[in-house]
């Protein structure tokens, strides 16, 4: 029992770290999104709570709590309130196998890159059941179009993971990290280019991010599969939407950028990490606010058509180049 | 841990039973859905405690990630009404005729069991993914190959069924 205990006591540190830092970068991500709009924009953004406005989102946060959850009428109450708490458990997990610095990684796992796939496949599933259970029709209708684009991108996705696992020979992400070691040419996204840029926009649509927000497109849907969530229910969606986010970043900056390894020898930590995760992040605000939304067809057929026969050629090509 | 394991597995059991009960009992196909794919979410912690983590993910990747959402798109295309047909009462007969049909295996299942114990229950050896590709793509080639022809076979057979109805149309 007590050895049990031994083993509890990390984990449980590092749940609470992953809860931690997943409020943290809502928060921060929320705040960055507005100023970046904002600016894009020619506007200042938030400005009047705090100075520039960095106390914003905290007193949102605040606003979003305090509010009255609203279960419509005829709607199944049981599946509704199950679809946010759905959506928000496992992005905990998911930080958890993420090598963040040389010491400040959750837990080592040997299925690391795995264990991130699978569990985050659950955030398609509860998009789906808070669009049905709404009894709502841009409800269903942005669950409909949820399915068929993160079934559709989760495809190029894997295959271009696949492709840095047959690299490594590993799906554990510390092993794949220490493999990029060293200097800037040691990282991955040299040796798989066009892995790099097949990833990045599958990322998009994985995280159903601008421009292939179609699930919750506003001009159209007023607000997809959430339309109905009042309060903390629309809150922890938007919390899991950042936190899945964070982890794709993350996993993007482990896979191709060398991970906490720096650019020359000799300097590595969680800096670096941050800094290149951050980079990506603000690259993907940086597409929403500068980028029209496609339409359903053109973004199933940058799919079917581009992204899946260029990922299947990637990965044949680094099988036979790893053969010779 | 052995206390700790006895108590995950009955756990698991707990979570597989209850996720079929609901998904028999509840109206709503929906619902039943859900049930179901508690049910694979308990399997995918049994296979954790089998000490195969990879089983255990893929079952999370493939099941409940893939073909849970598929079939949730269909149950959603088909537009199933909470008050049909099955919302009603079954009479009696059809659930005795229920119950023997999944009590008889659980019978037969239960007396080898009690009858014939397992001479040793080791720890299971976590099987490194490595070992399990070779033994894939070694000794069990064959039958590995097999199941993706059948595979195939069935993805070729769902494109021509609808390539031939879009055609008449």
């Amino acid at each position: 029992m007590n050895e049990f205990i031994q083993n509890l006591i990390p984990v449980v540190i590092a749940v609470v770290g992953s809860m931690v830092w997943l409020g943290i970068n809502a928060l921060v991500l929320v705040y960055c999104e507005r100023k970046f709009a904002g600016h894009i924009q020619r506007r200042p953004g938030p400005f009047e709570v705090g100075p520039h406005g960095v106390l914003q989102t905290l007193i949102d946060g605040l606003k979003l709590m305090g509010k009255q959850l609203l279960t419509p009428d005829n709607a199944d109450g049981f599946l509704y309130w199950l679809a946010p708490i759905l959506s928000m458990i496992p992005v905990l997990l998911l930080f958890m196998p993420i090598p963040y610095g040389p010491v400040l990684t959750g837990m080592q796992v040997n299925l690391g890159l795995l264990l991130i796939l699978a569990f985050s496949s659950f955030n398609g599933l509860a998009v789906i059941l808070a669009g049905w259970a709404s009894n709502n029709k841009w409800g269903v209708l942005g669950a409909a179009r949820a399915v068929a684009q993160t079934v559709a991108y989760e495809i190029p996705l894997l295959l271009t993971v696949l492709a840095i696992a047959f690299m490594t020979g590993t799906l554990d992400l510390t092993e794949i990290t220490a493999q990029q070691a060293g200097h800037i040419g040691n990282w991955f996204i040299w040796k798989q280019p066009l892995a790099f840029i097949i990833f990045l926009i599958a990322m998009f649509g994985e995280t159903n991010r601008a421009p292939f927000d179609l699930a919750e497109a506003e001009s159209e849907l007023t607000a997809g599969f959430h339309t109905e969530y009042s309060s903390m229910g629309f809150g922890l969606f938007f919390m899991a939407e950042y936190g899945y986010m964070v982890v794709i970043c993350s996993v993007c900056s482990v896979l191709f950028l060398g991970g906490f390894h720096g650019p020359i020898p000799g300097i590595e930590g969680w800096w670096w990490m941050l800094a290149k995760t951050y980079a990506l992040l603000f690259l993907m605000i940086w597409a929403r606010w500068t980028f029209p939304r496609v339409r359903f067809d053109q973004l199933l057929n940058i799919n079917w058509k581009w992204l899946l026969p260029l990922a299947t050629f990637n990965l044949l090509a680094t099988a036979l180049i790893m053969k010779l | 841990m052995e206390v700790m394991a006895k108590v995950a597995f009955c756990v698991y059991t707990a979570v597989i039973i209850g996720g079929s009960v609901f998904a028999v009992a509840s109206s709503s196909l929906v619902r039943a859905l859900v049930g179901l794919i508690t049910t694979l979410v308990g399997v995918a912690g049994m296979y954790m405690l089998l000490a195969s983590p990879f089983m255990a993910f893929m079952q999370l990747l493939i099941y409940v990630g893939a073909v849970s959402v598929l079939i949730f798109f269909a149950v959603m295309l088909t537009r199933a009404e909470s008050g049909g047909d099955e919302a009603s009462g079954a009479p009696m007969k059809t659930y005795v005729f229920g119950l023997a049909a999944t009590m008889a295996p659980a019978a037969i299942l239960g007396w080898l069991i009690l009858t014939r114990p397992v001479a040793s229950i080791a720890v299971p050896a976590e099987v490194s993914i490595k070992q399990l590709g070779e033994g894939l793509l070694g000794s069990y080639f064959l039958p590995f190959e097999l199941i993706s022809v059948i595979l195939m076979v069935a993805m070729a057979g769902a494109v021509l069924l609808t390539w031939e109805k879009r055609g008449k149309k």
